[in-house]
């Protein structure tokens, strides 16, 4: 937290981040591919249609489980598209998700859902409710992007969620404008895909996907990032505050940010909710405001249990990492985000606001 | 007076009491459909699963809904954006479809049909969300049917596309048409009541149940519930019930085989909070019509809707006039619960209600109209 390139104003952000060390006690660092797919057992699919006239896109991002992992959700947004998530109460028999799919379109998106359910259910990944019978178990989560740069019609379906469940595979992970995070926009700048993880000094691995599409803004009136002090290694570029070159937001009854956080822990649904709901708070300090009136904001929980020690004691420390792990992806989604000019779409980047910041 | 009769006076005497002043007479129709504003629509796949859409309007707008989701194996769509504080106030449509989780598919064909008509929450442009909630309820693989076979968008938009005012099908259609309910055939029900000050209240269900919806001797749980002769006379059963509906009809080994779900709608106008309510109290239904109910194997979800014909400030201590629309939803969703089970007919598979008590049913014609 010392390199002098930083201005003075980031001496509070540093302060800050030293209380949050001190009270996590936790040494942490990215896993080696600073995505969610660090979490043993977590894979990730995306598809993105965009449209080569206008330049308008959208997608859906799916986050699969193969073996199942055990499900929480946060859903504090005032505008939500959900499937699934009344089966996510800790009382409700199913414990185990396969997929949570994040996508665009609206309300509309929601049919991404039905081609994961049936891409999961050939590879008999699900609920088993019989012999070789499986209901796959996919909460779902949309925001809205429809319109923008491209007709009104053109959004996720079926086979958006077929798609982009095929080509789920562990690895790096795309981000920027890509899957759910492809139309998605960000307090009037460009918003889009990140991911980030984190390893704990015990060893439990975190990691976070989310689609940026947020009313409100991911930095301050001098292109500072709020979430900037919780940058692990050199994972954002941090040069120091320019001229302000801010867009206003466009539509603030049109948007929504969701998200998935995994775990290599064993959590208990209602710990998985838990961690879920502190998670949450990664969106309010990297997004202000969040969990608008027009915001959908849902936070969804899978947690492998490939580490197998009891985390009744631990879940404080995986809902803390959890929640600044979230706050770093929604960072690197608005710096992996690209702007769009195609004939009267326009829509900056905050790379393309800021060109000195991302320098780097 | 046989004892039976008894307890269905003092019920009624009670139900009485509970609503002082407000008499109660089924709708024309005793269907959800009595409630100006809401129309039905059925799709029914061979083999038996299907697909029903209660569309609810006013003014070619949507209305406030609400929801009670207290089953334990739920498989829902839009239900996080029913809460109160949330921003959406409208619904257009409500989803009810067989086919488990899979069947949530059916919802997307009923968006398609209604943004076709223009029907949805504006989103500027001229364009529109269409608001659907929906449940699902377990019928995939019944009776030797392929598992792969349930409802998919084309359910939902056919459903759609069929609905309307005026009488409404019952037993094996639709989301009951692979119904089973506690060792019977399930099926499909509604009701309605016309309560004083023009205030109509009416239900839809898919009865789909672990619980039974008699006891053990084979009396229906809610028949003293019965309006204006509804039920044809049911006749109180004395000899007991069949030697194998002695105990508690096992539960499959498959487990999450079940969930019952369902609609009421009333004509008053209603806040989204107050919707809530309505749909809290009328989920008593349930558990006054099926036992158990709320299990861990059922998803049991309520809807509730009302479609604003009627100003709650015309009926005045607003307070009181929910606890009576919602005491009328409870006593409704049960008695659309007995014409889903008097309604259903015999498969290869499951015996209906009236075919394992020919006695009770002696007195109704198979196959009358209400």
């Amino acid at each position: 937290m010392s390199r002098d390139r930083r201005s003075s104003s980031y001496a509070c952000a540093a302060a800050v981040f030293t209380l949050f060390s001190v009270s996590a006690s936790w040494a942490q660092t990215p896993g080696p591919l600073n995505a969610i797919t660090d979490v043993p057992g977590i894979e990730v699919g995306q598809y993105t249609s965009t449209d080569a006239t206008s330049g308008g896109g959208t997608g859906t991002t799916v986050v699969v489980s193969r073996a199942g992992a055990v499900g929480g959700v946060s859903q504090r947004g005032g505008a939500p598209g959900t499937r699934e998530t009344d089966l996510l109460r800790p009382e409700n028999l199913v414990e185990k998700v396969n997929a949570v799919v994040l996508s665009g379109g609206s309300a509309y998106g929601l049919a991404a859902a039905d081609g994961v359910m049936l891409c999961l259910e050939a590879q008999g990944i699900g609920f088993p409710v019989g012999p070789n019978q499986v209901v796959p178990i996919v909460p779902s989560a949309i925001l809205f992007d429809p319109g923008r740069c491209a007709p009104f019609s053109r959004r996720p379906d079926a086979s958006f969620g077929l798609a982009a469940c095929n080509a789920a595979s562990g690895g790096p992970v795309q981000q920027g404008n890509v899957g759910a995070g492809a139309g998605a926009r960000s307090g009037g700048s460009k918003g889009g895909l990140g991911t980030a993880s984190t390893v704990l000094s015990n060893g439990i691995i975190v990691g976070a996907i989310v689609a940026v599409n947020s009313s409100g803004r991911t930095f301050d009136t001098e292109g500072n990032f709020y979430a900037g002090f919780l940058e692990l290694g050199n994972e954002f570029p941090l040069a120091p505050p320019t001229g302000a070159d801010v867009v206003p937001p466009s539509n603030l009854l049109q948007n929504t940010t969701i998200a998935v956080v995994a775990t290599s822990a064993r959590l208990t649904k209602a710990q998985a909710t838990k961690v879920a709901q502190m998670a949450d708070d990664g969106l309010a300090r990297a997004i202000k405001p969040s969990h608008g009136v027009g915001d959908g904001d849902t936070i969804f929980v899978m947690a492998t249990g490939t580490d197998t020690r009891d985390a009744t004691n631990l879940v404080n420390g995986i809902g803390s990492a959890a929640a600044d792990t979230l706050s770093r992806a929604v960072v690197h989604a608005i710096l992996a985000a690209q702007s769009i000019h195609v004939d009267s779409c326009n829509v900056k980047s905050y790379c393309e606001q800021f060109p000195q910041k991302c320098a780097k | 007076m046989k004892a039976s009769d008894i307890c269905a006076v003092v019920f009624v005497a009670l139900s009485s009491v509970a609503s002082p002043g407000w008499a109660q007479v089924p709708g024309p129709n005793n269907a959800i459909t009595d409630v100006p504003g809401i129309k039905v629509g059925h799709f029914t796949g061979n083999p038996l699963t299907g697909t029903t859409v209660v569309i609810a309007e006013k003014g070619g707008q949507g209305v406030a809904g609400g929801v009670s989701q207290r089953g334990g194996a739920p498989g829902t769509r839009e239900t996080d954006l029913l809460r109160p504080e949330n921003l959406v106030q409208i619904v257009n449509a409500i989803t009810l479809s067989g086919g488990s989780a899979y069947g949530l598919a059916a919802a997307s064909g009923v968006m398609q049909c209604l943004e076709g008509q223009g029907v949805g929450f504006p989103v500027g442009g001229g364009n529109v969300v269409p608001i659907v909630p929906t449940a699902i309820l377990f019928d995939p693989g019944r009776c030797g049917a392929p598992f792969n076979y349930r409802p998919n968008f084309s359910f939902g938009l056919a459903a759609c596309s069929a609905a309307r005012s005026g009488p409404v099908q019952e037993g094996n259609v639709g989301a009951g048409a692979g119904a089973v309910s506690g060792g019977v055939k399930g099926g499909l029900g509604t009701a309605s009541v016309v309560l004083d000050k023009g205030v109509i209240v009416g239900a839809i269900v898919a009865v789909n149940s672990v619980g039974a919806t008699f006891d053990a001797n084979g009396n229906l749980y809610a028949a003293p519930l019965e309006l204006a002769g509804e039920f044809a006379n049911l006749i109180p059963i004395e000899g007991g019930p069949p030697p194998h509906m002695s105990k508690p009809a096992a539960v499959p080994g498959g487990l999450l085989r079940n969930t019952t779900i369902a609609v009421v709608a009333t004509n008053v106008e209603l806040t989204k909070t107050q919707a809530t309510k309505i749909a809290q109290m009328a989920d008593d239904g349930l558990a006054r019509a099926i036992k158990p109910t709320h299990t861990p194997y059922d998803g049991d979800t309520v809807f509730a809707v009302g479609t604003g014909r009627i100003s709650m400030a015309t009926l005045g201590d607003p307070a009181f006039a929910e606890y009576v629309i919602g005491s009328a939803a409870a006593d409704v969703l049960s008695r659309a619960v007995v014409h889903a089970i008097l309604s259903a007919e015999s498969t290869p598979c499951e015996k209906s209600y009236c075919d394992l008590f020919p006695n009770a049913c002696r007195n109704r014609k198979k196959g009358a109209q209400k």
